[in-house]
């Protein structure tokens, strides 16, 4: 690799949520194994422009860059991905980073990502436990069960899923890959399995799980390989079923 | 620029969003105490996600024979004798409760052949006692707190930093902070506070901490009044990643030289022939630290300060089988082939023993309404930490911290804020503002770090401590004249300012305690006294702030009872 080489990034930017973005262009020196977020830090800490106009650092998500806590999302050359695990040697130039576009922009590539814990919340994503009193063991559960639910809880609510789905949009008010797929995970768990009807009925009707049109981007851009469109197939089963048989009961 | 400042009003406040700061909040919401969060991050991102070895807690499901004795016995000679044995014992005593609290709550362990939570063996622990979820056991506990938290309706303030502790004549009122996006204002009245903010690694250059871990907690408590204790101990772990950027900080497991990795100078010289010529690269962790601290230091280091591990005269498939986490991570965070070139490894900042100062039943501090919890508390891990222990112990002390803020809030009436005090919070979180021409606190951080990386890092002697107190007098003079420019918008050279802050007082804290215990204990180790010393051993440092100076003195650990110093004298 030659030693003078360089990385352009090229950043879209907005200061407030109520002015319109503009890009600005950054120039960075290359060293190996650098990353997109490695890059941020290294404009944070100088951050002119690539015309040598000084600026103000890019505002962005971030913590414990290792790929774990699901903060640094953001569009990466129009990809839906963590940027600590965006390695700028593999990313054509000049490498565009983006805010995610289906959600409301706090500043630059920060955005808010509420959303979800509401849709969560909307679920019952939890296992209804009353903790005020001396619980013992929980539910026994074996290997198997522990491994087949696993998967489902490495979600990282980094919200990549939902930014990359074509039908997540204001139209449909659709929940998104996440929330079903927790879904799935409380409705197999012993004891929130309670809570199992109400979940599903959360997930009928407008903005529910028939507004997946199965273009499975969700389980192409999930940075943890969650077997998404299996929980939303295994998921839209249980609410078929729930819906027929609500049917017979009236 | 504008001072005025939103008011939220609580119960209980608790400053921090990890597994402490979730915990204590279920606990304060269990006593039915209006309860806030404020956090500098994210709600479920915060830095213990990132714990990945287990939790410590004696359920005996898979060796029958352990108990919360042995468990008890193996933290305090962890801990070299001075550990709080009081909180060594409510720690071991109710791990497993709160363990099976936590799987009662959807916590999905890895499971037994029988169907309970299987347990792993770690160093330290006699026998197979981390409760484990695969290598992401921090994340699954985070995830099931935050679940639980947003069934019962928590009111969380994401991304606020505190920079003031209110008071009301000796007891503690509220804090006071700012938004990180917009740079408004905050003012949290409550009956009492729990902190909850973790440790302090970002004093290091090399650390394997995250951005939030700037000692903030332990900062506003000392400002406030309350005692800091055993801030010597600071645990690295003697292999992180030095370079590069992508990676910085990361620990590389032992296993790595377990599997026939090979250390080598900038010279391509094996060094560890000249510490240990029988067990090389196998010999213990402390030999291991020291000697590529002793080539570092003496000129033989790599270009980024330390010394390359290599693995990849081992077929690459059976690197990429034995170490397969390894190999995927620094493949996809930095593209570093470890099967193809060396690592270049160094010392890093893994996790504070010390901080500040509590009961051990209730959590309290040394100023009235004011608790803490987790790595920003002192007293289970003495002087140094057991792996495992860290998350048992965010779960046991969370819950207690919130109990007992709770039931402290049920006592006291609301107390008026001053207005003075909110005034001069106000005006001194935008100070840089104001001044001009001043320097930027990215230099400075840079120039911390690399003092306390160099002076005040894995092995320490007197010289440098005192260098690195000096350094830290003109830091400290050096931030006091930092301008920033822009506007309060998400700044974060402004934020950088407000951290900095508490990295200063916190390190100034660790060097001066440092300074002072002339022997080597735990994670203390002093080039100048390598052994233990029987009259340290009966000692705790305690830092607290006489007006404005940061004064040391030695208080004596606490006795324990006959029966356990027994316990713990047993040869086993």
């Amino acid at each position: 690799m030659a030693e003078n080489k360089t990385v352009i990034l090229k950043i879209k930017r907005q200061p407030n949520p109520n002015v319109r973005p503009h890009w600005e262009e950054f120039e960075l020196p290359s060293r190996s194994g650098m990353n997109v977020i490695s890059s941020l830090m290294e404009i944070a800490a100088n951050p002119v422009t690539r015309e040598g106009k000084a600026t103000t650092p890019i505002t962005y998500d971030s913590n414990c860059l290792e790929e774990v806590c699901g903060s640094c999302a953001m569009l990466i050359n129009g990809r839906a991905r963590m940027a600590c695990s965006a390695l700028v040697d593999k990313l054509e130039q000049p490498i565009r980073l983006e805010p995610f576009s289906k959600f409301p922009v706090v500043r630059d590539l920060a955005v808010d990502r509420s959303v979800l814990f509401e849709n969560l919340k909307a679920v019952k994503a939890w296992v209804p436990i009353d903790g005020s009193y001396d619980l013992g063991s929980g539910p026994r559960m074996t290997m198997q069960e522990q491994e087949e639910a696993y998967p489902l809880s490495r979600c990282i609510s980094c919200c990549c899923c939902m930014e990359a789905c074509p039908q997540f949009n204001e139209d449909t008010g659709f929940v998104g890959a996440a929330t079903i797929s927790q879904v799935r995970l409380f409705n197999t768990h012993p004891t929130g399995a309670a809570l199992k009807r109400e979940r599903l009925v959360a997930l009928m009707g407008d903005g529910g799980i028939q507004e997946c049109g199965y273009a499975q981007n969700c389980v192409e851009v999930c940075p943890k390989d969650i077997p998404l469109t299996r929980s939303i197939a295994e998921v839209g089963g249980d609410v078929m079923k729930q819906a027929i048989g609500d049917l017979f009961r009236k | 620029m504008t001072t005025e400042y939103e008011i939220h009003d609580h119960d209980v406040l608790i400053i921090g969003a990890g597994g402490a700061g979730l915990r204590a909040a279920l606990g304060a919401l269990s006593q039915g105490a209006k309860v806030g969060v404020v956090c500098k991050s994210l709600l479920g991102k915060a830095h213990t996600v990132m714990a990945e070895g287990g939790i410590a807690a004696a359920m005996a499901n898979v060796d029958p024979a352990d108990d919360w004795r042995t468990h008890f016995r193996d933290t305090m000679r962890g801990g070299k004798l001075l550990n709080n044995w009081r909180m060594a014992q409510i720690h071991a005593h109710e791990a497993p409760d709160r363990v099976r609290e936590l799987e009662q709550w959807g916590a999905l362990f890895d499971r037994t052949p029988d169907g309970q939570i299987l347990q792993r063996a770690f160093g330290g622990h006699t026998f197979r006692r981390l409760c484990h979820v695969g290598d992401r056991t921090g994340l699954e506990m985070i995830r099931t707190l935050q679940d639980r938290g947003v069934q019962l309706g928590i009111d969380v303030y994401m991304e606020c930093t505190i920079t003031r502790l209110l008071k009301d004549g000796d007891r503690v009122a509220g804090a006071f902070g700012y938004w990180r996006e917009q740079g408004r204002f905050a003012l949290f009245r409550a009956k009492s506070i729990v902190i909850a903010t973790g440790g302090i690694g970002k004093a290091w250059k090399i650390t394997s901490n995250s951005w939030e871990y700037t000692g903030d907690g332990m900062a506003l408590a000392y400002d406030a009044g309350a005692e800091l204790m055993d801030m010597e101990f600071v645990q690295f772990h003697p292999t992180g990643m030095v370079w590069p950027p992508g990676v910085q900080g990361i620990l590389v497991t032992e296993a790595v030289r377990g599997e026939g990795g090979v250390l080598r100078n900038k010279l391509g010289k094996r060094f560890m022939e000249q510490y240990d010529p029988k067990k090389m690269e196998l010999s213990t962790r402390d030999v291991v630290a020291r000697a590529i601290y002793t080539e570092v230091r003496e000129g033989r280091g790599t270009e980024h300060a330390g010394a390359y591990l290599d693995i990849s005269q081992k077929p690459a498939d059976y690197v990429k089988k034995k170490l397969p986490s390894m190999y995927h991570q620094f493949k996809e965070l930095a593209d570093v082939d470890i099967t193809k070139g060396p690592m270049e490894v160094g010392p890093t900042c893994h996790y504070m023993m010390g901080g500040i100062r509590v009961d051990a039943e209730t959590a309290k501090s040394s100023v009235r309404g004011l608790f803490a919890a987790g790595e920003a508390a002192a007293g289970l891990h003495g002087a140094n930490r057991l792996g495992g222990n860290s998350l048992s112990d965010l779960l046991v002390f969370g819950h207690r911290a919130g109990l007992a803020a709770a039931e402290h809030a049920k006592a006291v009436r609301a107390t008026p804020i001053d207005s003075a005090q909110v005034a001069e919070a106000a005006r001194e979180i935008l100070a840089p503002f104001e001044r001009k021409a001043g320097e930027s606190p990215y230099t400075i951080h840079r120039d911390l770090q690399e003092t306390m990386q160099s002076l005040v890092g894995i092995f320490r002697d007197q010289a440098d401590l005192i260098r690195a107190l000096e350094d830290l007098e003109k830091l400290k003079d050096r931030a006091e004249h930092v301008s920033v420019e822009g506007s309060r918008l998400f700044n974060p050279a402004w934020h950088l300012t407000q951290d900095l802050r508490s990295m200063l007082t916190v390190s100034e804290a660790v060097t001066r305690s440092a300074l002072a215990r002339q022997e080597s204990r735990g994670a203390h180790s002093r080039i100048d006294y390598p052994g233990l010393d029987a009259v340290w051993g009966t000692k705790n440092s305690v830092v607290v702030r006489k007006g404005d100076t940061m004064t040391l003195h030695q208080s004596p650990v606490p006795e324990m009872p006959s029966d356990l110093r027994q316990l713990v004298a047993e040869e086993k």
